[in-house]
């Protein structure tokens, strides 16, 4: 059977793209094309941004509760599709269905606190500000924004920016990953379903090309992004020269710092599901385990014992604790780090590269890998892997851990593991990152508090998720009145 | 068969609710209508709250391995095409088990309010059983 091919939604419309170009979408677990994607051109681009525009008009009027009532029914769509939502997610990324739950879940839950609207974009003012003089502010629409979305949360990471820009009276143009395209594709199904007045909501699909025509668009207001560093700058870059404003999460190196003091049996599942969880694909993965003192060896033979145990296989098997990588390039990446970290001088403690998944012969599967005795220097110990790559580094104290974390150019997570509340309360300080874990592995902000990050990990002012997302969608207009 | 992620401990409590079901429903046929009904009924709210915790109950930051469940331990042999007595023997010992999973598993559930949900779902199977046993006692 022919693979499907994706179409945009465009004012209210699944529309053909014109181009003939197409990407194959493929099943990480078996590498069968599932589906195709179209490479978008630029006039289509145009056309989504023009929808948008004319839709502007009329949704930016339409009053706040109306707008919560869509967000009430994208939340109760959503729960009733629940399992396919997820299981699309395991098809065309390879996660496992419990963390593609989790995905759909923190999806969810930004639409919650979007329907919130009402009371999130309220205004302020004073009386008095001078004699007989008032101030007031409020919070307007903007107009037409987009998101340039990752592959490794194909579902949620949408979900962090649309409900808010919608809610607000925007409109929205989503540009998904070409490599997971599907479950936006299945959400804008849903959209379509709940009927937002036409122009609303728009998915055009693409790469580089449709980036760079809705960036460079004369009527696009701003851009939310998600990826690596390396794109980020460029867009970033792009969004300033073009006048737009832009939220750009990149990329990420995060250290989970062990005390002597911790708590081992309690970290290592920690340890587990933040390294190895998502195949170590999450920009929140701790990728890097930073033991401090005496707690280097037990600790090493800890999460050896606990790593080689995950069960890696096909996501869709809820026994299966790890899914493949997303594809064979990446997996070659992946390897090359391997081979890297093995030149560079690092111990292999723990080798997944010969894993075998059976009858899934084909799947870009790769074993839990630990290297110890890591060095900061190391490339292994620097660059961010995004695969189930883990390494060891034994410092002796606390401060020699903090340089650890502040030697990287990336802020973006990092947690710690103690009894200590001063050994806590002091990381908490210190540390520049913008997401921290006390004895969590992974420091996922929840929907009503922004995604954080620093450094080369974000760019920009105003986060994804929560009131940050309401203040990036919106113009805070200051109204200044006497009356004679 | 390992119950090692929060997805297959949860799905195969919805297994277990539905296996209930079917046999309350097969059993209400053949004579205890009204305990069976009622029971079946009973099975088909708590196979709903199961899938509805497997859907909401998921929390990303702290999706740790399980380890120490195991579904071997709580299989359970049901047909309702027995005499009465064996029917309700079967009943009790449906009731015992399945209290004993959610008991064993919110031990090993590192989400509290699915553990809470858990004891609930063994609290029931306690009152569930002890309804049972009264009306063995009373043949």
């Amino acid at each position: 059977m022919e693979p499907k091919v994706l179409k945009n939604y465009i004012d209210g419309e699944w529309i053909e793209s014109q181009s003939d170009e197409l990407l194959n979408v493929r099943n990480p677990a078996t590498n069968e094309v599932i589906a195709q994607v179209p490479m978008s051109t630029t006039d289509e681009v145009d056309e989504a941004v023009q929808a948008a525009c004319v839709a502007y008009q009329d949704w930016r009027e339409t009053t706040p509760f109306a707008r919560a009532r869509y967000m009430f029914r994208l939340k109760n769509f959503m729960e009733e599709r629940f399992e396919e939502l997820s299981q699309i997610i395991v098809q065309e990324h390879g996660k496992i269905i419990d963390e593609a739950r989790g995905e759909v879940r923190r999806g969810i839950e930004n639409i919650e606190v979007a329907a919130g609207v009402p009371s999130l974009m309220l205004g302020y003012n004073m009386e008095d500000v001078s004699q007989g003089i008032d101030e007031d502010c409020v919070y307007q629409p903007a107009g037409v924004f987009c998101c340039v979305a990752p592959f490794n949360f194909p579902n949620m990471v949408p979900l962090w920016f649309l409900p808010y820009a919608v809610a607000c009276g925007n409109t929205y143009i989503v540009k998904p990953s070409e490599q997971c395209p599907m479950s936006q594709n299945m959400l804008f199904e849903i959209l379509d379903e709940i009927d937002f007045p036409p122009g609303v909501v728009n998915l055009v699909n693409g790469d580089k090309r449709a980036v760079d025509a809705l960036l460079e668009h004369p009527d696009m207001v701003g851009v939310s992004f998600v990826g690596s560093t390396p794109v980020g700058k460029y867009l970033y870059a792009k969004a300033a020269q073009h006048g737009k404003r832009a939220q750009v999460q990149a990329g990420a190196k995060n250290c989970l710092v062990v005390m002597p003091d911790s708590v081992l049996n309690q970290t290592i599942p920690s340890i587990m599901t933040s390294s190895f969880g998502t195949s170590g694909q999450r920009c929140l993965s701790g990728s890097l385990v930073v033991a401090v003192g005496e707690v280097y060896e037990p600790l090493k033979e800890k999460i050896l014992e606990a790593a080689s145990q995950i069960k890696v296989g096909y996501g869709l098997d809820e026994t299966v604790q790890m899914g493949p990588v997303v594809s064979k390039k990446s997996l070659d990446r992946i390897l090359g780090y391997i081979e890297k970290g093995l030149e560079e001088g690092a111990t292999l403690s723990l080798d997944g590269r010969g894993v075998t998944v059976e009858n899934y012969p084909d799947g870009n599967f790769l074993g839990p890998t630990i290297f110890s005795d890591v060095t900061p220097e190391m490339t292994i110990a620097q660059d961010e892997i995004f695969g189930p790559v883990l390494g060891i580094i034994p410092v002796d104290s606390f401060d020699e851990a903090m340089d650890v974390i502040h030697r990287s150019p990336f802020g973006n997570a990092a947690s710690l593991f103690t009894t200590s509340g001063k050994w806590a309360r002091e990381f908490k300080y210190r540390v520049q990152v913008g997401n921290i874990g006390i004895n969590i592995g992974i420091a996922a902000p929840i929907a009503s508090f922004p995604f954080s990050g620093m450094k080369d990990s974000f760019f920009g002012d105003l986060h994804g998720q929560g009131r940050d997302a309401i203040q990036f969608f919106t113009e805070r207009k200051v109204v200044i009145s006497r009356w004679f | 068969m390992d119950l090692a992620t929060f997805g297959a401990i949860l799905s195969y409590a919805m297994d277990l609710e539905q296996r209930a079901a079917d046999f309350y429903a097969a059993g209400a046929k053949v004579l205890l209508e009204d305990l069976f009904g009622d029971l079946e009924r009973g099975s088909k709210k708590r196979f709903a709250r199961m899938e509805r915790t497997r859907r909401e109950g998921v929390a990303e930051m702290i999706l740790e391995p399980i380890t120490g469940l195991n579904g071997e331990d709580y299989r359970i042999a049901l047909s309702a095409d027995v005499d009465i007595p064996v029917l309700l023997e079967q009943a009790i010992a449906l009731e015992e088990t399945a209290q004993r999973f959610y008991q064993d598993a919110a031990e090993k559930i590192p989400i509290r309010e699915v553990v809470r949900i858990f004891q609930r779902m063994a609290e029931e199977n306690t009152k569930r059983k002890d309804r049972l046993e009264t009306l063995a006692l009373g043949d």
